[in-house]
This record gives C-alpha cells, sequence and structure tokens, in this order.
C-alpha cells in the first residue's frame, strides 16, 4: 500500500480532477436522507454522513433494468456502461460491493453488473459508527482492498491509501495536490482509528455464531419476531449484500419486448413458489428466518453476508434491530 | 456464441407428442449447427425455455445424452408459461439456455445397480438416467420403482410397458405402483403381477433386496415422497453417499445469482441450480431445508 496526503486546501480540486476519469457520485443530503447523487460542486457532498438508503451496489445491479430486447424475434443485449467514479463510500459499502462480486463476477459472470463494476472508480472515505453500526464487530469496518482510494480524514487533510493501479494513476496525474505523509498525519490517523474503535455501541458476538443460530433453527425468537415483522422487504431493498433479483418480459409494441429485471425479496411469498402453487418458504416464519440465516451465512472466502451497515435497523417500519434478533435466537439456545 | 449467460439459442420444435392430458414430450433441436454440436449435458441437468416476450422457465431434461441431435422436455400444463408452451407446435422456435446443474454422477456410478426411484413428474429426468444407462451397458442392472396417480398419468406408458416386457434384455427391471384403479391398470396388473401393484411408490421395495454396496439410487418425485423413499432405502442399509436425489427449487436464472433456490442456513447455503439439483443424502443432513 502506499500512503500519500491531501491537504484539506486541496481537496476541490483533487475533487474536480476526478471528472476526467467519469460522472461523479458522492453522497449528498436530501429531505434529511443521504443517497448517492452527481455531484459537480465539492461543497455538495455531506462528507460525514451516516449512511445513504441504497447502498451503492444500485450502481452495479439495477433497482430495475432491461437486460435484453427483444428485436425481430432476437435478444440484444444492452450493454450499456458509463464510466463512473464513486466518492465517498464508507468501509462497509466497500465490503458490501466485494461480497456482491463474490456472486455477479463468479463464473458465468454477470456481464451488467461486470461492465459497471470495471468502468467505476472506487473512493472511499472514513466515517464514525452511529447508534446502528456494528460493522466493527464483523471485522469489516476497515477495507483493506476493493478500493481505488481511501480518504482517512485528519485535523488539516486528508491520509490517502491507494489501493490499486488506477488509484496510482489519479495521484500520479495530479502528484502536484498531494504531499509526503509526515510523522504527525501518522499520528492523527492512529488516534482518529483508535477513537472510532471506541465508538461503536453495537456488536454481534461472533464466536460460534453460524452454529449457534442453525442449532436455533426451532426457537420462539424466530416466532416473536416474525409476528412483529411487516414482511415489506424494506431490509432486502437497503441491505448493500441483498442481491435476489425477479424477472419478467414486458411487451413495447407488438414487435417488441423487452426482459426487465429488477430487485427482489425473500420476504415476499412468491420468493419461493414453484410451478403448481408448491411453495418451498410458505409462511412468514419461514421467510424471517431465511433472510436471518442468509445474512449470518459464513462464507470461508468472505466472511459473512452481512457487512453491519446497519441499514435494515434504521429503515425497518417495524424497528426490528438484527442484531439483538441475533442475541436473542441466540440466547434462547438452553 | 455470446457471452452472455442470459443469452438463449434458437431451437426448433422438432415433435409434440401428447404423454398424457396435462403433459406433452416436446422434441427440439438447436437451430445453430455449431451450438448444436457443443451442447451436451449430463442426465439430471436442466435448461431454462425461453419464450420470448412471455418470459422464462426452468425444465429438466429428459432424454439421454447418448441420443445427440435432438433435446426432449417433458412439460407440464401447470401455469400461464406452460400453457402457451403447451399451444405450440412442431416448426415452433423457443430460446434454450444451459444446461444448467451438476447432474447425476454416471460414470462414478459405472459398474453398479441403479435403483431409479420416480414420483409423478419425476419419471422426467430419471428416463435421461434409464436410457443413458441402457444405450451405454455401463451398469449391471437397473431398477425403475415408479409411482404414478392412475394409468392415464404414467409418463411415457409406451416406454414403461416395453420395459416391463422386454426390460430383462437390458438387464432393466420396471416396477409400476398406481393409485387409482381403473381397467387398463387391471390388465397391467394381471399381465405383470409381479412388477404393478395398487398402492404408493414404497410399496414397490416390498421383497426387493438390492445389494447395497453395488447399489446406488437415485429419486425423483414430489417434496413429500423423498423422506419415504429414503427411509425404505436406508432400512436397506444404502448408504446415504450412495442415494443421489434430484430437487425442484425456483431457479429463475440457473446461473447462482438471482437467489430464489437458495436453501440452507448459516453454516450451509446451497443453489440449487449449480450446487445441485443431484444432492447426496449427506448433503440432506447437512443443509437444512433441502428436503
Amino acid at each position: 500500500m502506499r500512503y500519500i496526503k491531501l491537504p484539506s486546501e486541496n481537496f476541490g480540486k483533487f475533487f474536480k480532477s476526478l471528472e476526467a476519469w467519469g460522472s461523479v457520485y458522492a453522497p449528498v443530503k436530501r429531505g434529511g436522507i443521504y443517497s448517492f447523487q452527481e455531484v459537480h460542486d465539492p461543497a455538495e457532498i455531506a462528507l460525514d454522513y451516516n449512511r445513504t438508503m441504497l447502498p451503492p451496489k444500485k450502481f452495479f445491479f439495477r433497482p430495475k433494468e432491461a437486460i435484453l430486447r427483444l428485436k425481430n424475434g432476437h435478444w440484444e443485449e444492452n450493454l450499456e456502461a458509463e464510466p463512473t467514479v464513486l466518492f465517498g463510500l464508507h468501509s462497509c459499502d466497500i465490503h458490501g460491493l466485494k461480497i456482491l462480486d463474490r456472486v455477479y463476477l463468479d463464473e458465468p459472470a454477470d456481464p451488467y453488473y461486470k461492465s459497471r463494476r470495471e468502468k467505476t472508480l472506487i473512493i472511499g472515505i472514513s466515517c464514525m459508527p452511529d447508534e446502528y453500526c456494528f460493522c466493527k464487530s464483523l471485522g469489516t469496518h476497515f477495507a483493506m482492498d476493493g478500493f481505488d482510494l481511501f480518504l482517512h480524514e485528519l485535523p488539516d487533510g486528508w491520509l490517502v491509501r491507494i489501493g490499486s493501479v488506477r488509484g496510482h494513476e489519479i495521484v500520479w496525474e495530479n502528484g502536484e495536490l498531494f504531499e509526503e505523509v509526515t510523522d504527525e498525519d501518522l499520528a492523527n490517523f492512529k488516534e482518529f482509528e483508535e477513537k472510532r474503535a471506541k465508538a461503536f455501541q453495537k456488536e454481534v458476538p461472533q464466536e460460534g455464531l453460524a452454529d449457534m443460530l442453525d442449532l436455533a433453527y426451532n426457537s420462539p425468537v424466530w416466532k416473536k419476531y416474525a409476528e412483529i415483522c411487516l414482511a415489506c422487504g424494506n431490509c432486502n431493498l437497503v441491505c448493500p449484500t441483498c442481491r435476489c433479483y425477479e424477472v419478467c418480459d414486458r411487451w413495447m409494441d407488438a414487435y417488441s419486448s423487452v426482459r426487465e429485471r429488477r430487485y427482489d425479496s425473500c420476504f415476499m411469498e412468491n420468493h419461493g413458489l414453484v410451478a403448481g402453487n408448491y411453495n418451498f418458504r410458505p409462511t412468514r416464519l419461514d421467510r424471517f428466518r431465511h433472510r436471518y440465516y442468509c445474512k449470518s451465512y459464513f462464507d470461508p472466502s468472505s466472511g459473512y453476508n452481512c457487512v453491519g451497515c446497519g441499514r435494515c435497523d434504521e429503515f425497518c417500519p417495524a424497528k426490528i434491530e438484527h442484531v439483538k434478533v441475533l442475541e436473542e435466537v441466540r440466547g434462547s439456545l438452553k | 456464441m455470446s457471452e452472455n449467460p442470459y443469452q438463449t439459442y434458437d431451437a426448433r420444435i422438432l415433435e409434440v407428442k401428447d404423454l398424457t392430458s396435462r403433459e406433452k414430450l416436446f422434441t427440439l433441436r438447436f437451430l445453430d449447427p455449431e451450438v448444436e454440436a457443443k451442447f451436451d449435458f449430463r442426465p439430471g441437468q436442466f435448461v431454462i425455455v425461453d419464450i420470448r416476450g412471455f418470459g422464462e422457465f426452468p425444465i429438466s431434461i429428459c432424454s439421454s445424452p447418448t441420443r445427440r441431435g435432438y433435446l426432449q422436455l417433458c412439460i407440464r400444463k401447470v401455469g400461464r408459461m406452460t400453457k402457451f408452451v403447451h399451444k405450440m407446435k412442431e416448426g415452433d422456435v423457443v430460446g434454450i439456455r444451459g444446461p444448467y446443474g451438476n447432474g447425476f454422477p454416471m460414470e462414478k456410478m459405472e459398474g453398479s445397480n441403479l435403483i431409479l426411484v420416480a414420483g409423478g413428474l419425476g419419471m422426467a429426468p430419471l428416463r435421461s438416467v434409464l436410457w443413458y444407462a441402457i444405450d451405454t451397458g455401463k451398469y449391471e442392472n437397473v431398477w425403475l420403482l415408479y409411482g404414478t396417480k392412475a394409468y392415464e398419468d404414467i409418463l411415457f406408458r409406451d416406454e414403461i410397458i416395453h420395459l416391463l416386457k422386454h426390460g430383462e434384455a437390458m438387464n432393466c427391471s420396471v416396477k409400476l405402483a398406481y393409485e387409482v384403479e381403473s381397467p387398463s391398470c387391471i390388465y397391467l396388473e394381471q399381465g405383470f403381477s409381479d412388477r404393478v401393484c395398487r398402492g404408493v411408490v414404497t410399496d414397490l421395495f416390498r421383497g426387493e433386496e438390492f445389494d447395497v454396496n453395488r447399489a446406488y439410487a437415485l429419486i425423483c418425485g414430489p417434496p413429500v415422497m423423498y423422506k419415504f423413499v429414503i427411509k425404505e432405502l436406508l432400512d436397506r442399509k444404502l448408504s446415504p453417499g450412495r442415494i443421489y436425489m434430484t430437487l425442484e427449487r425456483r431457479m429463475r436464472c440457473g446461473v447462482g445469482k438471482c437467489g430464489h433456490c437458495v436453501v440452507g442456513t448459516s453454516v450451509s447455503m446451497k443453489y440449487i441450480c449449480q450446487d445441485g439439483p443431484v444432492f447426496t443424502y449427506w448433503d440432506a443432513l447437512s443443509t437444512r431445508g433441502l428436503i
């Protein structure tokens, strides 16, 4: 890793320089909610945002998109991908993208996701946790890869970690904006990280978590929460690692049709429905439990399917708390 | 050929045959010779059928890879899409992508006895195994235990009756159980009293002694069937690793992305479309929700 410093006074110039790489999207506050929007003026960016409602997955795996267009009886691909810069991703969201990569770039790669991923520059930014964050306990509070540049806040600028060749290129081409890192910067970086580590209020105890949950398959806690749950699917939509999709064909006119895919939610009744009306997850309890098992699935190569971003808690209309459910289920094992 | 895994390839319907009042057998062939030449599969794999402008659905392949040049799909009229397909005629074109899934480990089972246990529509994927085993002759004996609702519901009835009559010459022994009595069934039962009976598929196990060290069981049927069939096999001391079953889920994409066919819990999650649809009983023991 190469470390370099971006002084505060050069931030604006650095940000403007990113436009040479593609359209720049950054967190913006609108109506009390943060979201990634196209930004031209650095003053618009909410640098101290807690979390956006939709995670950055929306840039690669779209809420709704036409994947194929039927013309003259044949499907034509719709592989458009614009060069994009995603500025200001938090570490948890970078980890979320890595989990999506595991699914969508795995053979056979999803060409839509892949082409957008290849044309997108990822610039991370450090953050302070709020009451919903539990990324530290899942090990996703610090990104060691998965970005081109990562900016860590210093009192007088940013400590920049360069994570890719493209990251090097940006710094190389804008060399006059950067300085070498001093001992004082390192001390500030260390202090920030220590302060941050202490600020987390929530944690998931990881020890034996996956097995404990599996053993608690028949726990009454699942039922208790399934009854509170509205099955609205909000948690799926805002989750940086949820990636289920549904496909349907839609006629445009008598001669052309599009094959569209859109986000799907495992809380919807038809998620496990097969031909003949047989449903493999017929009850809300089945579906509620399935989501928790999916999020807590432990993959030896990439960890859990949850990055602790806290979106599912913040945007749950029934105020169900992810960590609390896991703790209670685990605790229900006598 | 396209690198887009969602792209489908034109296949012409060569023949449509009524199997029952609900099921039709579609014989297809790819239009593009290059695609046709490259298309190979294992028994137990499935394809996604694309009715352009209407949607896609997964369906298991019921022909055998030993019989090249065509692909057969047994499609039950059960929903919007399959109703549409049932109206299609010879010469019509559909899209096909695949084959998907792991299929049965045919090579590993060579030299062994095969016990095929089919319930209802479960006969479709097992027909692929049946003809593969008969055509290659690489398996000692093949038993087919097939349970259906009624005589009219027997899939591939001509082939089944042919095997009842002449199966022995092909080292293939067919047994049939039906639930609803009819004159045709009674006629069959009189003709093959040792192999046709009224009851369910597990009744066909009565009196059968399998050499459990040299046999593999391959099961396909409605979800309720697995538990009972597996019990019969385990009672006969067949190892869980020798019990293969092929499962159904909502396989939307076929390539492990869309998430509809995911089963399991925090310690073991499986995509039926990629990790399956064929699993052993060991898999079922370690993955909740598999059966």
